[in-house]
């Protein structure tokens, strides 16, 4: 018995939906099944024969009312969630990282186009100490540009604050586990903290490191080891032989603590405890097999 | 399609993504839509007055505009959020367009919603493009036509192009979809091509299960 979004056909007759009123059309097309098998292509004829609309005008008119509702239903639903901004705090981030390492980048060639003897050779220039060396400089526009640095590697502070608070609010498990940065980028990557408690732990170790995983199932190169999590110092501090190991446990953990998150959202010390155990155990150089 | 001195252009209200007008028409660009670009590479698969198309891809509604300036009515399918917000701004001012948010590798979840139609354009950034196109084949009215862009680096980044559009065309056979005619979109898209597809009813039905 086929059913479209105006009415119902069974046995050649047509029942038509009443009332017509968009909301209570969207919520009877939620109740029907999706089933491609048992689909049968209509026209717009058949909802005139139904009795539904009378002109074509009309048919078009309603239908889209229809769409449009749900539509704006779904992309109200999507902007709701608290992930949203965590995933974009996350970006802005990034973006600022990239924006001060831009700036400083080119500020410090100019302030050594102007000074011969200024190397960046065992300065350990980053951060607000480009700041310090732009601010001194003889050119008006160099300070400026050092000011502005500055500026932004306050802004980035304060973020970095922020996107922690939001982390160990929304995801307290992973962030206790790989730190609030980490945790977001990986929300981020799986598209919400719904698909992310879903991931099974392979795919959390290799999220965002897409390229290399398709490029190993295509033409055999190893596998990657970590995507992500690779940012997290336990991960990329473990020796060299020791970092897939570590990668694959604290992948383990993580898609328990995204559960966690998901249906407690409260942080579980004892699991936290024994999780964390079993990251230091894999990253250990005592007890290897 | 309208022409006005070799440059296509659409006929309805401007401004929608700071487009060109030229002498009052709507500048369609042929590298910034796929849609565009078959027209100029000889496309003859017009978009006729009076007739319905479904859109797969439909984005931020950039070549939808245009679409929607020459038929009828347009089914636009997008799942994707930011896109979305874009179309829907879009199909705001257009009252012939009908924007779906849904996943077009699963059109079941729309079909009671769109009835046939007589065009079929799909521009989806999909591995199994050709699959996504089977499972539209019901939606399409006898002698109906289907335009299919293969981007043939969202098959396979690795594999030549022109086997992948070979490939492509393996998978329609038997869909009740025929392949008339491989368009490429040089120089105005590298890697895509068109393919020109027509309802084929000689096998009368079966092509939804056989799609899988």
């Amino acid at each position: 018995m086929p059913s479209y979004w105006f009415g119902d056909v069974s046995g050649g007759r047509c029942t038509p939906v009443a009332p017509r009123e968009p909301a209570h059309l969207s919520r009877r097309l939620d109740t029907l099944a999706c089933d491609m098998a048992a689909y049968v292509p209509f026209s717009w004829e058949m909802a005139r024969d139904c009795g539904f609309v009378s002109t074509r005008g009309e048919y078009i008119r309603i239908l889209r009312d229809l769409c449009m509702l749900r539509a704006e239903e779904v992309l109200a639903q999507v902007a709701a969630r608290p992930e949203q901004e965590l995933i974009q705090m996350v970006h802005m981030r990034d973006q600022l990282d990239e924006v001060i390492n831009h700036l400083s980048e080119k500020a410090l060639e100019w302030h050594a186009a102007r000074s011969p003897g200024f190397s960046r050779k065992y300065r350990a220039l980053r951060g607000s100490r480009v700041a310090i060396v732009l601010g001194g400089s003889g050119n008006v526009h160099i300070r400026n540009v050092g000011a502005g640095i500055e500026h932004l590697a306050a802004i980035r502070r304060d973020l970095n604050r922020d996107i922690e608070k939001a982390a160990r609010a929304l995801l307290p498990n992973c962030t206790a586990l790989v730190g609030g940065i980490v945790a977001a980028r990986l929300l981020s990557e799986a598209g919400g903290l719904v698909p992310l408690s879903r991931l099974p732990a392979g795919t959390i170790q290799v999220l965002g490191a897409r390229t290399a995983l398709f490029f190993h199932l295509t033409s055999g190169t190893p596998p990657p080891k970590h995507g992500i999590i690779y940012q997290h110092r336990r991960v990329h501090r473990a020796s060299r032989e020791r970092r897939g190991r570590v990668a694959r446990v604290l992948a383990a953990k993580l898609a328990i603590a995204a559960r966690i998150d998901l249906y407690r959202g409260a942080p579980d010390e004892k699991f936290l405890a024994l999780a964390q155990a079993a990251v230091e155990r894999a990253g250990g150089l005592h007890d290897m097999d | 399609m309208i022409w006005i001195e070799g440059v296509l252009v659409s006929r309805g209200e401007g401004g929608v993504y700071g487009e060109r007008m030229l002498s009052g028409h709507r500048v369609w660009d042929p590298y910034r839509s796929k849609l565009s670009a078959y027209y100029y590479r000889g496309g003859e698969r017009d978009l006729l007055p009076g007739s319905k198309v479904l859109y797969l891809g439909a984005a931020h509604g950039t070549t939808v505009s245009h679409v929607s300036d020459y038929v009828e009515v347009v089914y636009a399918v997008e799942n994707a959020y930011t896109p979305m917000r874009d179309l829907l701004a879009v199909a705001a001012r257009r009252k012939n367009i009908i924007p779906l948010f849904a996943d077009a590798t699963d059109p079941a979840c729309y079909a009671p919603l769109v009835e046939q139609v007589d065009l079929l354009f799909q521009d989806v950034a999909h591995p199994d493009q050709a699959r996504i196109a089977r499972r539209h084949v019901p939606f399409l009215a006898r002698g109906g036509t289907a335009l299919v862009v293969i981007k043939a680096r969202s098959v396979d980044a690795r594999k030549d192009p022109a086997d992948v559009v070979a490939g492509a065309c393996g998978e329609l056979e038997g869909s009740g979809l025929r392949v008339d005619r491989v368009l490429w979109l040089e120089p105005y898209h590298r890697d895509h091509a068109v393919l020109e597809c027509l309802r084929d009813d000689t096998p009368p039905q079966g092509s939804a299960q056989k799609g899988r």
